[in-house]
Formats: C-alpha cells, sequence, structure tokens
C-alpha cells in the first residue's frame, strides 16, 4: 500500500520528512510499520515550493521509479531544499505482473501548466469497469494529458476538471468543494455500475498555498471473494497530522512544537516517529484543508459524506 | 507475602469469586513493590510486561497529546489495577503512570497473567468475565470524561430508534467462512470453536444510516461486524464526535449486556453492513458459558474491548489538543 506525506508551514528541510526521523517516509517504504502487507519499492515522487526559489509558484519536482533509501540525488536534494509545502509519494504495488512500475504512474501528479498536485493512498477496486465513464466529466484538454495507467492519475483529472479553472490558483474552500465534487462523481458511477466494494481514496491535493487532504473510502468493508488485497484493507487505510509552530529534533526525538495559532502542518499515512503522541489520527470519512495565511496556518478537520 | 497478598485479593475486583486455594495461586505470582511519591512507574509507548494491583497509595494516568501537552485520564486506587491492556493485546502502554502519594502495588507479569487465563476452568473463565466487567468499566470512564469535555445534553437517536432498526432488519446466511477467517480479529481462535461461535446467532443485513445502538438505553443485542462499518459516536448538544468505528471484525453494542448499565455509546451503520446478531440471551449464554464456543466469544469480546480503550484515546488526544 503506497505511502503519502504532505507538509504546509515554516521553510523545513526535505530531508527531516524524507529520511531524518526513525519512521521517516523513506523508511516506511522498506519497514512500514502500518498497513505492512506489502513493501512499497516501485517509485517514489515528490512536489515541493519554496518561495525563495525562481518561479516560486513552480515547484521542485523529483520522481524515480528507483529505490529512495538508494537514491542518493534524492538525498542531496532533501538536504538543500527547505520547501513551505511539499507533496511526497512512496509507491506501492502489489507482488504481481499486472503491476506497471513507470515514471509516469508516479505520483503527485502534476499537469503541465496546472499548479495544483494529488498524490492517492490507495485503489479504486474494478476501475477498469468504470474509467471510460469517467471521460465524460474530465475536460477533454485534461484528458488528454492523462499518460499513465493508474486510477489516481484519474483521480487527479477528475478534480482538476470540478475546479473553475483547472490551470488557475485555487482558493481552499474551491479546491475542498472540487474534491468532494469528484469523490460524488466516483460514487455516481460505481453505483450506476454496481461496484460496491471497499475502495479506499486517501489523497493529498495542493497548489503550493493550500492543501487538502482525505481519509475516506468508497465500501469501506465489502471485499470481492478471493481479494488479494484483503488484509490490506480491512483496517481502514490510515492518515496521521501532526500541527504546531514547527517540526524539529528536541530531546531525544523529533517533535511539532506547540504553537497557538499554528504554523505548521504535516499529514501522513503513518506518524513520522515510531512514539505517536506528537500525532493525532485523522478520523474515517474525514477532509483536512490548511492554508497560510499572515496570521499563520488555518487548519480545519471535517466529516466527509458524500 | 502470599498469606498477606491472598487476604488482599479477595477485596480485588478482578479476583472477586476464586476461591482461597485460586487467591493462593494468583498472591504466588505477585511481587510487592514499593513506589515513591511523584516516580513514573512508566511512560506512554513503553513495552507493557506488567500489570498492577494498587495495595495502598494512588496512581495516576496521563496522556500526553501534541504540543507537548499531558491529560489525566484518571487516578487508581487500593483495589484498582493499571496496565492491563499493554499485557493483554501485547502493545506498549497507552498512558503514562506515576505515583500521586507513596504507594504499594503488586505486579503481575505477562506470563503469569497469561498462565491464570489459559485452562479452560470454572477461575479462569471467571477471570475472564472480570477482565471484561473491568475494560468495560474503564471504557465508560473514558466516554464519561469524553463526554464531559463535550458539555450538554446527549442529543442522539433515541431507543425507539435502535427499537425499529432491530425489527427492520433483513435476516440472510452466513458469510463465506474463508473470507472470515482471513480477519484478524478470528487469527489463533480454535477453528472449531470459532465456528460454533460463527453460528450461534443469526445473520442480517442493514441499510446505511440506521441507529442499531441508542445512548443512555439498553442495547438489543450485540453484534460483530461482518461486512460493512458501523460509527459509535457521542452526540451531545450541536456536537457529534466519533469514538470509534466497528469495520469488519469488531463487535459493538456489547457494554450494557456485560454490566446491564445503559448503552454508553449510539451505534449507526456508517456504510450498509452485513452482521452477526447476538441477542441478549444468546449473549448472556455466550458469557456465562464454560466451553470452547464461550471462550472463543470472551475471547473476541476482550480483544474488541482492548481495541475500543485504545481507541477511544484518540478523540481524547484531539480533543485536548483543540483546547
Amino acid at each position: 500500500m503506497c505511502r503519502i506525506l504532505a507538509y504546509l508551514g515554516e521553510p523545513l528541510p526535505v530531508q527531516h520528512l524524507l529520511y531524518d526521523t526513525d519512521n521517516s517516509l523513506v523508511r516506511q517504504s522498506y519497514r512500514p510499520r502500518m498497513m505492512n502487507t506489502f513493501l512499497n519499492l516501485a517509485g517514489f515522487g515528490m512536489k515541493a515550493w519554496d518561495p525563495a526559489s525562481l518561479r516560486p509558484d513552480d515547484p521542485f519536482s523529483y520522481r524515480a521509479t528507483t529505490l529512495p533509501s538508494f537514491d542518493r540525488n534524492l538525498r542531496f536534494l532533501a538536504a538543500k531544499v527547505a520547501p513551505t509545502c511539499l507533496v511526497a509519494h512512496v509507491r506501492g504495488v502489489t507482488y504481481s505482473d499486472e503491476a506497471v512500475v513507470a515514471e509516469t504512474n508516479l505520483h503527485p501528479f502534476h499537469f503541465p501548466g496546472a499548479r495544483v498536485v494529488l498524490a492517492h493512498n490507495g485503489h479504486l477496486r474494478e476501475f477498469r469497469r468504470m474509467r471510460y465513464a469517467l471521460v465524460e466529466h474530465v475536460r477533454p484538454e485534461l484528458a488528454q494529458r492523462i499518460e499513465g495507467t493508474t486510477d489516481s492519475e484519474w483521480i487527479y483529472a477528475l478534480v482538476l476538471s470540478q475546479l473553475d479553472d483547472p490551470f488557475g490558483l485555487p482558493e481552499t474552500g474551491e479546491l475542498a468543494d472540487a474534491v468532494a465534487a469528484a469523490l460524488r462523481i466516483l460514487r455516481t458511477l460505481r453505483v450506476e455500475r454496481g461496484i460496491a466494494t471497499s475502495s479506499p481514496v486517501n489523497l493529498c491535493v495542493s497548489s503550493g498555498r493550500n492543501l487538502v487532504a482525505t481519509r475516506f473510502s468508497f465500501d469501506y468493508g465489502w471485499y470481492p471473494p478471493e481479494d488479494e488485497m484483503l488484509e490490506t484493507d480491512l483496517p481502514y487505510v490510515s492518515l496521521w497530522y501532526a500541527v504546531g509552530g514547527e517540526y524539529g529534533e528536541a530531546g531525544d526525538g523529533w517533535t511539532m512544537t506547540g504553537d497557538d495559532p499554528p504554523r505548521s502542518v504535516i499529514i501522513a499515512s503513518e506518524p513520522l516517529t515510531v512514539d505517536h503522541s506528537g500525532w493525532l489520527e485523522v478520523p474515517e470519512y474525514s477532509m483536512l484543508t490548511a492554508e497560510l495565511t499572515a496570521a499563520g496556518l488555518e487548519f480545519e478537520t471535517r466529516d466527509l459524506d458524500v | 507475602m502470599s498469606e498477606l497478598a491472598a487476604g488482599f485479593l479477595g477485596t480485588v475486583a478482578l479476583f472477586a469469586g476464586r476461591d482461597e486455594g485460586g487467591l493462593a495461586e494468583v498472591a504466588a505470582m505477585l511481587r510487592r513493590r514499593t513506589i515513591a511519591r511523584g516516580e513514573v512507574v512508566w511512560n506512554q509507548g513503553d513495552d507493557a510486561r506488567e500489570l498492577l494491583i494498587v495495595v495502598d497509595g494512588a496512581l495516576s494516568a496521563s496522556l500526553q497529546v501534541p504540543g507537548d501537552r499531558v491529560v489525566e485520564i484518571g487516578t487508581a486506587g487500593p483495589g484498582d489495577t493499571v496496565g492491563e491492556i499493554g499485557l493483554l493485546d501485547g502493545g506498549p502502554h497507552t498512558m503514562s503512570v506515576r505515583a500521586v502519594d507513596a504507594t504499594t502495588v503488586l505486579a503481575l507479569g505477562r506470563v503469569e497473567l497469561a498462565a491464570l487465563l489459559a485452562p479452560q476452568d470454572a477461575a479462569a473463565f471467571g477471570l475472564r468475565r472480570r477482565l471484561a466487567a473491568l475494560l468495560t468499566a474503564r471504557h465508560r470512564n473514558q466516554l464519561a470524561r469524553l463526554s464531559d469535555s463535550l458539555g450538554g445534553e446527549p442529543s442522539g437517536p433515541s431507543a425507539g430508534d435502535a427499537d425499529r432498526a432491530f425489527a427492520e432488519l433483513e435476516r440472510c446466511g452466513p458469510p463465506d467462512s474463508r473470507y472470515v477467517r482471513r480477519m484478524a480479529t478470528f487469527h489463533d481462535l480454535d477453528s472449531l470453536a470459532l465456528w460454533g461461535f460463527l453460528t450461534s446467532g443469526s445473520y442480517a443485513r442493514c441499510q446505511r444510516g440506521r441507529t442499531l445502538v441508542a445512548e443512555g438505553a439498553p442495547s438489543t443485542a450485540c453484534y460483530l461486524t461482518i461486512n460493512g462499518a458501523v460509527e459509535q459516536v457521542l452526540a451531545r448538544g450541536g456536537r457529534r464526535i466519533r469514538v470509534g468505528l466497528a469495520g469488519p471484525g469488531k463487535a459493538f453494542g456489547y457494554e450494557s449486556l456485560v454490566d446491564g448499565g445503559p448503552s454508553p455509546v449510539t451505534a449507526v451503520t456508517r456504510e450498509r453492513a452485513l452482521l452477526l446478531v447476538l441477542p441478549h440471551d444468546r449473549f448472556t449464554q455466550l458469557f456465562h458459558g464454560e466451553d470452547a464456543v464461550s471462550r472463543v466469544f470472551l475471547d473476541v469480546i476482550q480483544r474488541e474491548l482492548v481495541a475500543t480503550l485504545r481507541q477511544t484515546l484518540r478523540p481524547h488526544a484531539r480533543l485536548a489538543a483543540s483546547l
């Protein structure tokens, strides 16, 4: 099962999120502590926004199908970049000859010219039965940008298609509404086709200035017979967050300092530390929104009923 | 020490009803320890190696929450126990424990507790039932604290809603046994006895959004989710928080059947659900039985309670962090 990570807040070296902690994102690729029915060995991707960089609205982009733990380029980059926003993903696929491990399937997805990126932890069961029905809900200029074979890239195109301007910079509320609308369309198409099996859709969606995340599943608790993903999906796919002042090393561990109003938030499939006490579990069926403002970080959790 | 401990153990709820020989057996397993006032007994997240029975003095349990804040969850006085959750599920301690005063405790190790629970005799069944009652009481305390934090009067569905949902359950056949066996809840359980348990109730389908248990009213039945999901919520005034989600393999609605009190939470189907339904009388037979099927049932309830107690700390932490 994939792993997602998102950060919004004070400038923070990427290496703190990817490498430094005792359950960092890269460690989760080869030693997951939750949802650990298979490893996440199908590649890594990230988008990172640094206001001090050239063209600050364009994120640093990195993706490679190599294992991030052995990727020296990524380590060097992670030590140099200190973004205010980051979305990163390690991809896990089943050990099957049907899995396509390719750069075009790596998250976060980011179409040329778009300001919004998306990473997904989960999968839409029976996606083949609904893939082409999605075409009528995706704007043609976005559909033609789909390069890979994943359900996630279609979800991305569907979310962008719900924005007034898919290539513009959406307000947080509009982005949250677009995500909810995309999930509603997926729900409708599933119902029309009689698809009623568990399909987790944990998303991290960002424009670099705001962040929308979901912990959600369609038809949680229902599985097809002889399902190879059953043990992975019996528990609700996890998502955690830490919100506060800034994330750093203090005493004998890494922690988010307390601050009110908060200035930073990390959202991750698993806490980045073995000690969970500084982390909160995102409630199931929820949406988180976060936005950087002059007064600090505006952060909200709400029930997601689509 | 053993005679002294045996005398004291007769007053401890966890060992109530055990005969003299049984108390002496437990006493021989215990180690007496004195803890200085203010001393930290263990920290949240530490490996759980023993449970403690307070002889005199007091221990306080606290939860560390984000922002370097600590929330006091409760205190344990003479006759109370702490530390059993990690001992039962093999996980780390859920809370930090500190001595409020100079405190004397009796410590029971993991291996010794397992040895007391292992036999298929009246004493072991009695201990399992008392553990269930103890954990249910603890769950009620946690929920009461959460309710206090929310403030206001209960505002959820009524007992009538739950009765209607129960009457409208659509009876159906059992699920595929190969699916059920893959659920983590049932791993390590005796196959034949598990099948006996799974066929001891009836199966029913329930639509999404139905109230099966109403807070404040006794539960009509104990339910085990086979497919789908049922959320357990506390509603106070305009506020509503989810304290648990019973997905596949998780039980709900059993608290009032364990101790005779009102249901501490409302349970509503979040997804359409396939449920194993154990009506009150069937629950009582299984809970008080002393055969292999009852043992599986008590194991399931115990696992559920331990998992629920861990899960209920999460809204505690969220609420504390938001204050």
